[in-house]
């Protein structure tokens, strides 16, 4: 690494005498400017949740309650609900996109001609907003013409009568469909980008072992590629864990409580029904599991990290 | 690898590859569409794919009375905004975490990166009180400032992985030399990473444009970004689903066309730099 015009000696010694706070200079402007737009807000919503404050009453809180607004959070399976309703789609919906994923992957990775165009166009779901993957499927759901209902009802799959997003039993299976159309790309182009990664010459040995391609897979690739595998779970398992925008435009959370995630449900204690402090304490509640499991995941990737 | 393939399984795989860009590139053609149907047949069933094309939805969310044009610019100023802000804060960090082998370095960036994956709606209902009664509520700045949570962190891990591949021992040359940190960092280090700085800011302004949360509760009828505005079309008497694609699509295309334009780099985009396709 050393060039030969720079002997090794000197370059120690720069290093010795380079100030200790300079790094710390040059770092501190956006740990302070983030610090504040996360603590403000986050010590707010803390205080909030300890008092009865709902908008439509009074631009003011409107009194200390204690823990009230936690326990509300807790009766009749509000907030477990929704975190329910949050797991579900979280766990299947990063299990289902990974597989579909990792098989596109795997028919990219044989490089056959024309397949680079092919990967560059199969990103685009990914690159829209969510919130625009909203619109677009609510085009698609529509019981009055929808692309996707009239597919189905002419392979002979029976449509509930008030529509996919409108029925309690179909309405997050839909949601969750959205979602894996828009990111399973994404890790189709990741986990492809992985694959590239594992030297020839350990396949070539593969194929002159004659493994079978599953255990090819299995024991050779995905070990090599975990990773990589690790952070795209990773990232995606937490969007879709705060996954409200698609649920804003989809359904509201509806019909009932089937779509109500722990995001949305948030988002409508405060913005719909304005009810600040039982809002702040499920902020509280979601800040503190999230903050688990990024604690988890980051431990788990990053461990022998730097 | 080519010529080993046996035929009929290279038949098939071209086939799954038609199937696949049907699946995903299928509902963004069928959505551009809606954009230029006539209204009649946005719903008809059997799905009528041929038609004369009306360009009534383009001019009245664009042209007359334009609706959407305001809002347009509004996402352009808020991305564009969001990003510029970022820089000077991120550029710096991302050298000193590439550079000094300081104590925390590791947990610094870990922290960023879980700002990356911390729930936006969490914040909404405080900034949205806090912006009012500050007196920003329905300003670019508001929104410019909440989306440096984003762009600052994800700008910094991008980064970092640029400067990371410039060779330190151009600078060490001029640390000899007595070249200072801030000449060194700026004069050196920031014209060889420029395409990395480029490439970062591309990424940072889709994830700011992508972005629906912060608008949604801080905008105002006047500032009011693509995506928000359309959300209005869904209102009172009936949905206007020719309005709605004409918007959509409007929002879609620069992403796209960024995405395509950095093709090398997304892997690396979409996993912050730690990933390098």
């Amino acid at each position: 690494m050393t060039l030969a015009s720079v002997p090794a000696a000197p370059r120690k010694r720069v290093r010795r005498h380079m100030p200790d706070y300079v790094p710390w200079l040059l770092i501190s402007p956006s740990v302070i400017l983030l610090l504040a737009l996360i603590a403000f807000p986050l010590l707010f919503a803390l205080k909030n949740s300890f008092y009865f404050w709902n908008l439509q009453m009074g631009p003011t809180p409107l009194g200390f309650v204690g823990f009230d607004n936690y326990k509300m959070a807790l009766q009749g399976g509000f907030f477990l609900g929704a975190l329910w309703n949050t797991i579900l789609l979280t766990v299947v919906g990063t299990a289902v996109e990974f597989t579909l994923g990792l098989m596109i992957a795997l028919l990219l990775a044989r490089q056959l001609k024309g397949m680079n165009v092919a990967r560059a166009l199969l990103i685009m779901p990914t690159t829209i907003a969510p919130i625009v993957v909203g619109f677009l499927f609510r085009y698609m759901y529509d019981p009055g013409g929808g692309l996707i209902p009239w597919l189905l009802t002419s392979v002979g799959i029976p449509i509930p009568a008030q529509g996919l997003l409108g029925s309690s039993t179909t309405a997050l299976w839909a949601v969750l469909f959205a979602d894996v159309w828009q990111w399973t790309p994404f890790f189709a182009i990741v986990l492809y980008a992985g694959l590239l990664s594992i030297p020839d010459d350990i396949l070539e040995a593969a194929r002159l072992d004659r493994t079978p391609p599953l255990a090819l897979l299995w024991h050779i690739k995905l070990p090599l590629i975990k990773k990589t595998a690790l952070i795209v779970v990773m990232l995606r398992f937490m969007q879709l864990f705060n996954t409200f925008d698609l649920i804003v435009v989809l359904t509201k959370g509806g019909p009932g409580s089937s779509t109500r995630t722990l995001g949305y449900t948030l988002y409508q204690a405060g913005m719909v029904d304005f009810n600040i402090g039982l809002s702040s304490a499920m902020t509280w509640m979601m800040v503190i599991i999230v903050n688990a499991i990024i604690g988890l995941f980051v431990f788990f990737a990053f461990r022998d990290w730097d | 690898m080519d010529q080993t393939e046996k035929l009929p399984s290279k038949v098939f795989a071209y086939a799954m590859v038609v199937v696949l860009l049907l699946v995903f590139i299928g509902p963004i053609v069928w959505f551009v569409l809606l954009a230029i149907r006539p209204t009649a047949t946005a719903f008809s069933m059997p799905p009528v794919l041929f038609f004369e094309p009306t360009w009534d939805a383009i001019r009245y969310t664009f042209v007359d009375p334009g609706n959407n044009r305001p809002q347009l610019f509004n996402s352009v100023i808020v991305a564009a905004g969001a990003v510029l802000l970022n820089l000077p804060f991120s550029f710096p960090a991302a050298y000193a975490l590439s550079r000094y082998k300081i104590r925390g370095r590791k947990n610094i960036m870990l922290w960023y990166l879980g700002l990356l994956m911390a729930p936006p709606v969490a914040f909404l209902i405080p900034y949205s009180i806090l912006a009012s009664s500050v007196g920003l509520k329905g300003t670019y700045f508001s929104m410019i400032l909440i989306c440096q949570t984003l762009t600052i962190p994800f700008s910094v891990w991008l980064m970092r992985s640029f400067i990371d591949e410039v060779p330190v021992e151009i600078e060490e040359a001029a640390r000899v030399d007595g070249a200072s940190t801030a000449a060194i960092m700026l004069r050196i280090v920031l014209p060889l990473v420029r395409p990395g700085i480029i490439v970062t800011s591309m990424f940072a302004f889709v994830f700011s444009w992508n972005n629906a949360a912060f608008p949604l509760v801080l905008a105002n009828r006047g500032t009011t970004t693509l995506p928000i505005g359309t959300l209005q079309y869904f209102g009172t008497a009936g949905v206007t689903w020719g309005f709605i694609a004409v918007a959509a699509v409007a929002a879609m295309i620069p992403p796209m066309l960024i995405f395509l334009a950095l093709d090398r780099y997304v892997v690396r985009g979409l996993t912050f730099g730690s990933v390098k396709g």
